[in-house]
């Protein structure tokens, strides 16, 4: 066999092998066990070391090589039993020991063996579109992005995407996306404004974020956690409490309101008024002010609230939950804007395994189908194959791109590759008919010709896809981003070198 | 009679036979020409009069709808809520429908097994209202790791709307400059960009006789559309127009070759897309039906009426 290799071939075979280098995660190729995707700041494992991209190899002594085992494993140590157990769990390249009562709180995934990164609608999570209900700027936008990233990061929330996108009608929108688990209170965390003040009357003392507030105690069970619970009506009522320090500032204008305050006439260890809290304008908790603190000084504040609930269980965790809340509000500030969430997906990742499944059947069976149909038209299997390894390539070589730019491959991202394939085929069957034609001009004109129809066609498809990347606050980005990555990959790389594969089929 | 004798008699027949067929297959080639010669502008009027009963079908529609589409909760807002699990879709429509307005309800199967893997319920309520009845009904909580809940407030889905709408104007339009940027000729320029525009208005006509709500994924398709439906049509304009070689005919036949084979390899990748992955995602359903509708119009508009229209426009033009 002749076949001559050109430079456009060769550039095709050298992309083709760094789109592989680019997708394959070499890392991971050959190790077992499961990768810690999420885990809460303050929880003991996170004490005992366990981190986000730690790899879990076994734990207690049994080997995990996939999430399921993971699973099985975990429920199998901690079935019918209240004590704390201990837990030896192997990482990759450390151990972590700690007791436990329960199954740890982390989010663990399968090793991923590429480095393609699937959206949210495959793999679960959660997103928001959110919408300031008065008009800001680039740079006001930014600050709101800075203060909702701490916020979540309080939450212990890592695998999240925030940015700001605009539209076709110049709005401005915040995009925030969440990959895998999402907390329950998710809109509460980031569209309530949460402004926090303290007022002791009419006045306002001092109000949530770093200007009043130096510090907020937290994660530390000897200033901040839960005092008590109690039964109460049916149900129970469990009482939390945290310091904070106040600044100077703040602490001087404290001293300033309470010493002109009297003593309480029924209960006279206490100032005749309150301290009052208020979240986003609405009172949550009143708290006597000892008569010791008058006229004084003082940076350190405890600040309280209780939470209900009908167990004695389910009420400490609403009491921690909202008291991580007030924490965040305090450490965060409020947000400057009113916010509007104007869409909110949460989504579950339980079909996304079987749905990639589908999809990689649908991209098989139609090259296949394709496949079948050209070779009942031209009859001929080489050319056949080399259409078939064209399209194979410019899908590898448009993933290994999608790699590399860290590309999210969500739904419409997907339908883009599938339709590309579409149009790539359609392609090469203009390039392999045009130089077959029996016209009297030479292949390398013949093939020029070709080139032009491509070439238009690339465009006039770049012209209907270009609008998408501004309309629908580019949540409909990923198809038209793939189907140009793909065709641009087509009409510069892939389909120039079909055009010289066949030449070269045609001298043999 | 020796064997070879016989044998050599019998490959001549053959030959006879071989050469018999073949001038019949020139002479109905002739004919064939004749034919095509002698209908092709009766061809041309089919798409015509079906684009004008369909401009008529969608005036009426919008008459009756207030738009030339009905819009799902992606284009109105409103809440999807996929839970995972095997329920009765016919009772919980009942049950919905009594309850909230505007729901559907459809069931996401494994193409594989047939077995009802979730249900999805879309509605213009909020997920606040519709979340608590599910759970009543189906007695669980619905949580991230059983339910998918999509919500997308009315005012964003408008502006989309209104977007989407002008995306497909201005995509129409760079197309339509694409074109005649290309050719540099006018007739033939318009003729492409009002194939493409038959498209998009037939694909419309045929959603809306199927009863499908449109979704913003359903317009990405039409978009996509506009650049898919005129790769035949500059196939076809460039071997006829800009090309002299051989017969109008010959060169109308040739793209036609290449134009169906392209036109039914695109269909068969659409079609497989449509069977597998529809029942999982709404938006990959929606993507797919409008491309399968749509290709299967550009056939219709490509070969009936752009290529007679060309031919029409050659002929006169060389004369």
């Amino acid at each position: 066999m002749n076949f001559k290799f050109t430079w456009k071939i060769w550039i095709l075979i050298i992309l083709i092998i760094l789109s592989l280098i680019s997708i394959i995660n070499f890392q991971s190729l050959f190790s077992q066990g499961v990768l810690v995707k999420n885990i809460e700041l303050n929880s003991t494992e996170y004490q005992n070391g366990l981190r986000q991209g730690d790899i879990i190899t076994s734990v207690n002594g049994k080997e995990v090589s996939n999430s399921v085992e993971y699973v099985s494993a975990m429920s199998n140590i901690f079935t019918n039993n209240t004590e704390p157990i201990k837990l030896v769990i192997n990482t990759k390249d450390k151990q972590v020991v700690f007791f436990s009562d329960k199954i740890p709180k982390i989010t663990i995934s399968n090793i991923q063996k590429t480095k393609l990164k699937a959206g949210l609608d495959l793999q679960g999570g959660a997103r928001a579109l959110i919408k300031p209900e008065q008009e800001i700027d680039k740079g006001q936008m930014q600050d709101l992005i800075s203060i909702i990233s701490q916020r979540l990061n309080t939450f212990g929330i890592s695998d999240v995407v925030i940015r700001p996108v605009s539209d076709l009608s110049g709005n401005n929108y915040m995009l925030i996306e969440i990959a895998g688990a999402t907390p329950q209170d998710l809109e509460n965390l980031i569209a309530e404004q949460g402004k926090f003040e303290a007022k002791i009357g009419n006045e306002t003392v001092f109000v949530g974020g770093n200007n009043d507030i130096t510090h907020v105690c937290r994660d530390d069970a000897t200033c901040s956690g839960i005092k008590s619970c109690n039964q109460y009506s049916g149900g129970f009522v469990c009482e939390y409490a945290f310091d904070i320090y106040l600044s100077e500032e703040a602490a001087q204008k404290h001293a300033d309101i309470t010493r002109n305050l009297g003593i309480n006439a029924s209960n006279p260890n206490y100032l005749d008024k309150q301290i009052d809290f208020y979240v986003d304008d609405r009172p949550t908790q009143s708290l006597f002010i000892s008569k010791n603190l008058k006229g004084q000084v003082t940076t350190q504040v405890q600040v309280s609230g209780s939470s209900q609930g009908s167990t004695r269980d389910e009420t400490i965790k609403i009491a921690e939950a909202e008291m991580k809340t007030m924490q965040t509000i305090l450490i965060t500030g409020s947000l400057p804007y009113k916010l509007e969430i104007v869409k909110l997906d949460t989504i579950s990742p339980i079909l996304g395994q079987k749905f990639t499944y589908l999809i990689l059947l649908t991209g098989i069976v139609g090259l296949l189908a394709v496949s079948i149909i050209i070779f009942f038209r031209y009859r001929n299997v080489k050319a056949s194959l080399a259409i078939l390894f064209t399209s194979f390539s410019e899908v590898v070589i448009l993933l290994g791109i999608a790699a590399l730019i860290k590309w999210n491959l969500d739904l419409p991202s997907i339908v883009g590759i599938l339709v590309m394939i579409g149009t790539g085929v359609d392609q090469q069957i203009v390039i392999l008919d045009e130089s077959k034609s029996s016209s009297s001009t030479s292949m390398k004109e013949k093939l020029k010709g070709a080139l032009f129809i491509v070439v238009s066609c690339f465009l006039t498809v770049v012209c209907s896809l270009l609008p998408l990347f501004w309309a629908g606050a580019g949540l409909l980005k990923g198809f038209a981003v793939t189907t140009l990555i793909g065709l641009t990959v087509g009409v510069l790389i892939t389909r120039p070198a079909f055009a010289d594969i066949i030449k070269s089929f045609s001298k043999e | 009679m020796s064997d070879n004798q016989e044998k050599e008699n019998k490959q001549i027949e053959q030959k006879v036979e071989q050469k018999k067929e073949k001038k019949e297959f020139k002479e109905h080639l002739k004919n064939a020409d004749a034919v095509y010669n002698k209908y092709y502008l009766i061809l041309l009027l089919i798409p015509v009069i079906l684009l004008a009963l369909t401009l008529v079908y969608l005036t009426y529609f919008s008459y009756q709808n207030g738009d030339i589409i009905k819009k799902d909760i992606t284009l109105t807002g409103g809440t999807s809520i996929q839970v995972h699990t095997n329920t009765d879709i016919i009772k919980l429509r009942s049950a919905l429908e009594n309850k909230f307005e505007d729901v559907s309800v459809r069931e996401v199967s494994d193409i594989i097994t047939g077995e009802q893997v979730a249900f999805i319920v879309e509605t213009a309520s909020s997920p606040e209202e519709v979340k608590p009845f599910l759970e009543n009904y189906l007695s669980i909580k619905l949580n991230n790791d059983n339910s998918s809940v999509e919500f997308t407030g009315s005012a964003l889905s408008g502006s989309f709307y209104n977007q989407l709408r002008v995306a497909i104007l201005i995509a129409f339009i760079l197309m339509a400059l694409a074109v005649f940027l290309i050719f540099r000729t006018f007739a033939p320029s318009v003729a492409v960009v009002f194939a493409a525009f038959s498209d998009i208005v037939m694909t419309i006509a045929v959603i809306d006789l199927l009863g499908i709500k449109m979704s913003t994924a359903g317009i990405v398709a039409i978009l996509m559309l506009i650049g898919y439906s005129v790769d035949t049509d500059i196939l076809l304009t460039t071997r006829v127009v800009k090309r002299h070689e051989g017969s109008v005919n010959s060169r109308i036949w040739s793209s036609f070759k290449t134009g169906i084979t392209m036109t039914l390899s695109a269909l068969s990748i659409v079609i497989i897309g449509l069977i597998f992955t529809s029942s999982f995602s709404s938006i990959f359903n929606q993507i797919f039906t409008v491309l399968a509708i749509g290709l299967f119009f550009d056939i219709i508009n490509t070969w009936a009426f752009n290529a007679s229209f060309i031919k029409w426009y050659v002929e006169r033009r060389n004369k």
